[in-house]
Parts: structure tokens; C-alpha cells; sequence
């Protein structure tokens, strides 16, 4: 009786190997620096085949959207220190909340040398009008 | 109203501030008057909550755009219906709906308790359910307080959020919420047994019912925000791992290992102390799934803004927290059982893997989920994680809950003979290694896909085998015919088939699932007038643009012809709406939908020769999603109607 409930033991202990195994595995292998413009521009921190994610706000008059290739060209500013910049470069749709001066979440790679940054996501968020996007719980 | 809507506001927390005094003098002197007073108290927090309920929808109905709540929610435009539902919109109004609900739920509980008042644990119930109330309601009359005014009378209001004027969104905060707040009830049993000591299986018996009941509000809810986030996002998906959605996601999963395991307890009277547990923890996970959506800590593209909730909440979360630990520590010598698992061949095992894998899903969700918190905390560096993380770590997980799924009904209880095992699984085993055989030959030949829609055979065949021989021996006892011996015996036996009709619902979802995510094509393209486009075996021809206007909005709708396989299949019009609140368009997707697959389009642009820009997606399957969710949802309430007789 006792070396069977080891059995079931070593089966829960399995399965939380497994889970662990995967939870570090994932971590390691998708996370994604998340930074802001000020922290970018301040050196060169990751490699740079490597995806982060930024937050900024877009800056007026910078929207270019070539509407029939889909890209849409702008430019972010750091949300405090708006002296901070970085061109950046979305293959796809505009989000409907895109507009001039919202802030925005990019993922994808960013150049040093030329100051650009290829989003392969773009996440628009709400402008303040509304305090939630989603109702609320 | 505003100021009758405040009055009720604050008398419904005296009511229950002087309920919860009531109930402590009448524990300690043991009288049982005043706990008679404090029910009355109770009731009257029921009404009074109700009463402030009904002063903030009369004024949102009225358009009372004094009141800030009501101005920032709605608009003269907004249809009704809108404006009413619109007390949910922000956090002020679900603040008080929450108070309102649970006060409700209070009150059947007191209800149900009438004769059950001379029983030592009763009272505490009465005080959990009355202190959890307090904390809501001294949120909405300190800091949150939906009738405050703003200190001149605008003449319109802001409007509500067009993404948010969808049926699906409308009924998805609310029953949400109903299901966490149905688990306060298991919560107090729970807490209140502990307390006074009667830690035998009745509170579970009792709680059964709003266990199941929270559960399957959870799941709606839960559903329903899956669709709208398809119908109405535009994006194609209905699930992204964001921080909000797992908020809700989590207590659910733990609230699905509770329901298990405490079929456990009941039958066999072992895993006490785990299913204390599992309770404690549904419970305030859903009070911390509120607290992740309300306090802004997390990035989301659910943008909620801080709003300075998150410390109370966090002393909230951190009293339930301690006091229940300290409850399940003081009871531990009273919790621990005699019989324990005797085999790990056994059903019982069975239920113990499930709850493994069920809490090993919501972890790691939950360590997902707050990892950037804790790697900045840690390292000082932000590393956010998003759905590549989720979908590795959790679909191999799920799908070893799917395998135990299908084996457990397979297992008999307590210990299952080598001969048993033989019998049963040889069925199921070869119609799924058959399937398995046809799918791989057929093309499917991807390592996941193959084994989700393998294990999904295998569970439905040991569902329907159960069926079948259930069907058969009722059939030899009662001579009935199959056609009246199987709904008379899912009837009877509803309980548990309830359970195996959820089983299949949670089947036929993980093949909405797995068809949707592994087969999806996706296409973009810019159309002039007559040109058409290919997508799989469609091809979309843009004929003409209409536009009109509808209630609040202006509509730009484009016309497209589908064809399938050269066929004409229908029409399709994605439109892009201005709403009159709004400074931005929003794109509505036009879908049509297949049992085998749905069309999905959007159209993100419109240009200056009305030009528009497709996206265009084929979804294979998904609508068995939906579909499964339903019968998941079915399964769960077949399994908790009432018997007329009392059970006593």
C-alpha cells in the first residue's frame, strides 16, 4: 500500500517537472525585453536580432501610411521625455485607436545605427477619453 | 435620486457594519435574538443596496449628466438598453453591482438558513458574506463612489465606448461577476466550518449547488468575452493570454480542480484539507483577478488606468489571505483523514493528476501573467511574456488533461484489477488509434494538432461507451427502449452526466481550438472597385461601398461577393463605423460562418477612391468553440437541477 501511494507521488512530482521545465523553457525563449524609448536610446542592451517591446506615444505630423502596401511609418517619442525619439517602421493595417499622440506598445527589432525600429506588432491604446477599453470589472 | 442614491448607499453599509456587530456580540453571548436581528439587518442591505441600484440606473435612464459616472458612460445618443447596462461600464458601477449582487446571494443564503439557525457554523457565514459586502460597499461610498457630481452640469454625457456597445460585452462583466461572486458562498461555508469545527463533508453537500452555479457563470462569462473579442476586435482570435482575460481565466481553472476533488471528499471522505484549499484559493484569486483589472499594474491593451484601488485591495487580499491560512493551520489536525489514496491505479488518482495539471496550468498562467512585475522586482529589467509563452507552456499541459479526462471514467474506484482495465480501455484505445491512423493519413500530421484531435476521440468514445452501457443495463432492467432508457437514465442520473456532458463540451472545444489555431489562413490585400481577391478556396469580389446612417453611428459598408470553389456562396459587408461620441472609426467584421469554417473579414482602411483594405481570414472549425462551450455550460447546469424531493 505505502510503495504504491510513492507511485502516485513520483506521478505529481513528474508533472510539476514538466510544468517547471516548460514555464523556464518559455520564459527564456519568448520573452521580450519591455523598455521605454529613453531606455533604448541609452546603449545598445540586447543583441539586435533580438525582438523587445517599447512604449511610446506617437508623435503629431509624423504618421506617413501608405495605405495600399500597408505600411505605416511614424515616429515614437519617450511618454516623459518627448525630446526622445525613434522612427518606426509597421507592415500591416493601422489599429482604430492609432492616431496622432496616442501611446502605443511596439514589439520587434530595433537598429541602432539608423535609429529605426521594424514592428511586427502594434498595439494602440485608447486615448484618454475613455478611461477603460474594455468594461470594467 | 442622487442624493436618495447616496442615502441607500449608506445605509445599506450601516446595515451590514451593524449586521456584522450583531452577529459577533450574538456569537460570544450565544444568543440567538440577535442573531435573528442581524438576519433582518441582512435583509435590509439586500434592499437598500438594491434600492441605490435602482437610483443610478433612473438617472442614467434620465440622463442625469451631472452625475460624473452617468456622463462618463453615456451619452444622449445611446440607445436605452445601452444606457442602463451602462451602470457596469467603469469601475464605480461594477463596484456597486458587486455590493448589490452579493447582497442578494446574502440574502438567499439567509434564506435557505432559516431553519438551520441553532447549527454553531450558521452565524459565521452570515459574518463572511456580511464582511466580504462591507468591503465593497466601503469602497463605493469612500473612494469610488458612483454618485459623485461634477460641479457643473454638462449637457451631454462622454458616451459609451462603441467597442462596447455589443450585445456579448454587455452580459459579459455581469456574469463574470456573478460567478465570482457566487464563490463568497462556498468561500464562507468553507471558512465557517473551519471556525466552529463542524468539518465534516456538509458544507460541501450544501455549497454543491453554488459551486457548479459560480462555475458555469465563470464559464459564460468567460465565453463571452472570447466572442466579442472575435466579433468585435477585429483581430481574427478570440483568446490572447492578456493580463485580464487570464484574471479571469485562473480562478476559473482552480475553481474546476475544487469542483472535481470535492466530489472526492464527498464520496470518499479523504482530501480535506486540500479542497479547504482549493476554495480559500478560487475565492480570493477572484477577488485578485479583480485586483490585477482595477489597480493598473500590468500593461494591457484592456486600458483601465490606475485608479488607486490596488492598495485597498491588497489589504483586502492580504487579510483573507492570513486569516485563512491561520484557519486551515489551526484545523489541520481535524482536517487530516484516515483513509488516504489507496492506489495510483484508482479513479481517485485520476482527480488527483487532474487537479495537478489544472494547478499547474493556472501557475504558471499566473507567474506568466505577473512576470514582468517580478523579473523588474528581481533583475530590474521589464521582460513581459505573451501568447508564444502561454501556448507552449499550457498546450501540453492541457492536453495531459485531456488524456486524463478520457481515462478516468475508465478507472474504477479505489483500486482498478488488470482485468478491468483490460475490458474497458480496449475500445476506446482502438477507435483512437484507427482515428489516429485516417487523420495521419488524411494529412494531419503536426505533433499537436494529431494528438488534440486524438485524445479528443478518445474522450468522446469512453463518453459514449459509458452511455451505451449505462443505456444497456437500464434497457435489461426496465425492458425500456433505447430511445427512453437513455434520456430517462441521464435524467436520474443527472449528476454525473451532467459531468460527462461537460466533458464533451470541453471535447468539441479543444477541436474548435485546435482547428482554428493550427489551420487558419490569413490574407491582406487593396481592392478598387471589381477587383477580387483569393483566400483558400475563396475569392471575394468588391462590387460597391454603401453608407447610412444608424442610430448613433455612421456607416461606411462594403459589399463583396463571395465565391467558394468558383460557386457563388453569399455576401459579406465589414463595415467601418463613426460613432458620433467618438473621434475614432471603428472597424466591424463581417463573418460568415460554417460548421467547417468561417470567413472572416475586416477592413481597416477606406481610401480616397474608396479604395478598401481587406484583411481576410479563414478559421477553420471555430465555430465548435462556441458550440462546445455551450454544451460545457448545459453539462453544468443538467448536473445541479434539483431533485423535487428534499434531500435531507
Amino acid at each position: 500500500m505505502k510503495r504504491r501511494n510513492w507511485r502516485a507521488i513520483a506521478g505529481v512530482l513528474l508533472v510539476l517537472t514538466v510544468a517547471g521545465y516548460l514555464v523556464i523553457q518559455g520564459i527564456s525563449e519568448t520573452g521580450v525585453y519591455y523598455w521605454t524609448v529613453s531606455e533604448v536610446l541609452a546603449g545598445p542592451r540586447s543583441e539586435n536580432d533580438r525582438s523587445i517591446r517599447i512604449s511610446g506615444n506617437v508623435v503629431d505630423g509624423t504618421i506617413d501610411y501608405n495605405q495600399k502596401d500597408l505600411v505605416l511609418a511614424f515616429t515614437v517619442s519617450d511618454t516623459e521625455d518627448t525630446t526622445k525619439t525613434i522612427d518606426a517602421l509597421y507592415n500591416g493595417p493601422a489599429p482604430d485607436a492609432f492616431t496622432a499622440g496616442v501611446e502605443v506598445v511596439l514589439e520587434g527589432i530595433y537598429d541602432h545605427e539608423s535609429n529605426t525600429f521594424k514592428a511586427t506588432v502594434l498595439l494602440a491604446k485608447c486615448p484618454s477619453k475613455y478611461d477603460s477599453e474594455e468594461s470594467g470589472y | 435620486m442622487v442624493s436618495f442614491g447616496k442615502l441607500c448607499q449608506i445605509l445599506a453599509f450601516t446595515f451590514c457594519a451593524g449586521g456584522m456587530v450583531l452577529l459577533l456580540v450574538g456569537i460570544t453571548r450565544n444568543d440567538l435574538r440577535l442573531i435573528r436581528s442581524a438576519r433582518r439587518a441582512l435583509y435590509s442591505l439586500a434592499i437598500f443596496s438594491s434600492l441605490a441600484v435602482f437610483a443610478l440606473a433612473w438617472l442614467f435612464a434620465v440622463g442625469n449628466y451631472q452625475v460624473k459616472y452617468v456622463a462618463a458612460y453615456s451619452d444622449r445618443a445611446l440607445p436605452l438598453f445601452y444606457k442602463i447596462t451602462a451602470l457596469w461600464a467603469g469601475q464605480d458601477g461594477s463596484l456597486l453591482f458587486w455590493a448589490w449582487v452579493l447582497s442578494l446571494v446574502t440574502a438567499i443564503v439567509i434564506f435557505n438558513t432559516r431553519k438551520e439557525l441553532h447549527s454553531s457554523n450558521t452565524p459565521y457565514i452570515y459574518l463572511v458574506l456580511a464582511g466580504v459586502s462591507s468591503f465593497f460597499l466601503f469602497l463605493i461610498i469612500t473612494v469610488s463612489d458612483p454618485f459623485t457630481l461634477l460641479p457643473y452640469a454638462p449637457r451631454d454625457g462622454q458616451g459609451l465606448n462603441p467597442m462596447l456597445q455589443n450585445p456579448g460585452m454587455i452580459f459579459h462583466p455581469p456574469t463574470l461577476f456573478l460567478g465570482y461572486i457566487g464563490f463568497t458562498v462556498p468561500f464562507a461555508y468553507a471558512i465557517a466550518a473551519m471556525v466552529s469545527g463542524k468539518l465534516d463533508e456538509s458544507w460541501l453537500q450544501k455549497t454543491r449547488t453554488w459551486n457548479v452555479l459560480s462555475w458555469v457563470l465563470l464559464t459564460i462569462g468567460i465565453i463571452l468575452g472570447g466572442q466579442w473579442a472575435y466579433v468585435e476586435l477585429g483581430w481574427g482570435g478570440y483568446w490572447a493570454w492578456d493580463p485580464v482575460e487570464n484574471a479571469s481565466f485562473i480562478p476559473w481553472l482552480v475553481a474546476t480542480a475544487f469542483i472535481h476533488t470535492a466530489i472526492i471528499q464527498e464520496r470518499r471522505n479523504i482530501m480535506k484539507i486540500w479542497n479547504m484549499t482549493l476554495i480559500v484559493l478560487t475565492f480570493i484569486l477572484c477577488i485578485f483577478g479583480t485586483y490585477l483589472v482595477r489597480s493598473g499594474v500590468l500593461q494591457s491593451v484592456h486600458d483601465f488606468g490606475a485608479s488607486g484601488l490596488g492598495g485597498y485591495f491588497l489589504i483586502f487580499m492580504a487579510a483573507l489571505l492570513l486569516g485563512s491560512v491561520y484557519l486551515i493551520a489551526a484545523s489541520y489536525q481535524d482536517l487530516r483523514t484516515e483513509h488516504s489514496l489507496e492506489s495510483y491505479l484508482s479513479r481517485e488518482s485520476t482527480f488527483l493528476f487532474n487537479n495537478v495539471v489544472l494547478l499547474a496550468i493556472a501557475f504558471s498562467t499566473l507567474f506568466g501573467t505577473m512576470f514582468p512585475l517580478l523579473s523588474e522586482a528581481v533583475t530590474g529589467n521589464k521582460i513581459t511574456v505573451s501568447q508564444p509563452f502561454f501556448n507552449r507552456v499550457n498546450t501540453p499541459l492541457f492536453l495531459l488533461l485531456l488524456l486524463i479526462t478520457g481515462i478516468c471514467p475508465l478507472i474504477g474506484w479505489r483500486k482498478a484489477s488488470a482485468d478491468n482495465l483490460r475490458k474497458n480501455f480496449l475500445i476506446p484505445l482502438l477507435t483512437t488509434i484507427g482515428s489516429s491512423a485516417a487523420m495521419f493519413a488524411a494529412g494531419i500530421r503536426a505533433l499537436y494538432p494529431l494528438l488534440a484531435f486524438s485524445l479528443s476521440v478518445f474522450v468522446a468514445t469512453t463518453i459514449l461507451v459509458e452511455f451505451w452501457t449505462g443505456t444497456r443495463a437500464r434497457k435489461i432492467l426496465t425492458g425500456e427502449p433505447a430511445h427512453i432508457a437513455f434520456p430517462k437514465l441521464l435524467w436520474k442520473m443527472r449528476r454525473r452526466y451532467g459531468g460527462f456532458i461537460a466533458h464533451f463540451g470541453v471535447v468539441l472545444m479543444v477541436i474548435g481550438i485546435t482547428g482554428s489555431n493550427a489551420y487558419k489562413l490569413e490574407e491582406q490585400a487593396t481592392l478598387f472597385r471589381g477587383q477580387s481577391m483569393d483566400i483558400g478556396a475563396y475569392s471575394l469580389r468588391y462590387d460597391n461601398m454603401k453608407r447610412y446612417k444608424l442610430y448613433n453611428r455612421d456607416i461606411y459598408a462594403a459589399n463583396l461577393t463571395v465565391y467558394k470553389d468558383g460557386k457563388m456562396a453569399g455576401t459579406i459587408s465589414p463595415e467601418k463605423r463613426f460613432y458620433v461620441n467618438a473621434d475614432e472609426p471603428t472597424t466591424e467584421v463581417s463573418l460568415r460562418s460554417t460548421l467547417m469554417e468561417d470567413l472572416y473579414v475586416t477592413m481597416p482602411a477606406i481610401g480616397k477612391s474608396r479604395e478598401i483594405t481587406l484583411r481576410v481570414a479563414v478559421n477553420p472549425l471555430i465555430l465548435w468553440v462556441w458550440i462546445g462551450g455551450f454544451v460545457m455550460v448545459l453539462g453544468g447546469i443538467i448536473s445541479i437541477i434539483p431533485s423535487r424531493k428534499k434531500v435531507k
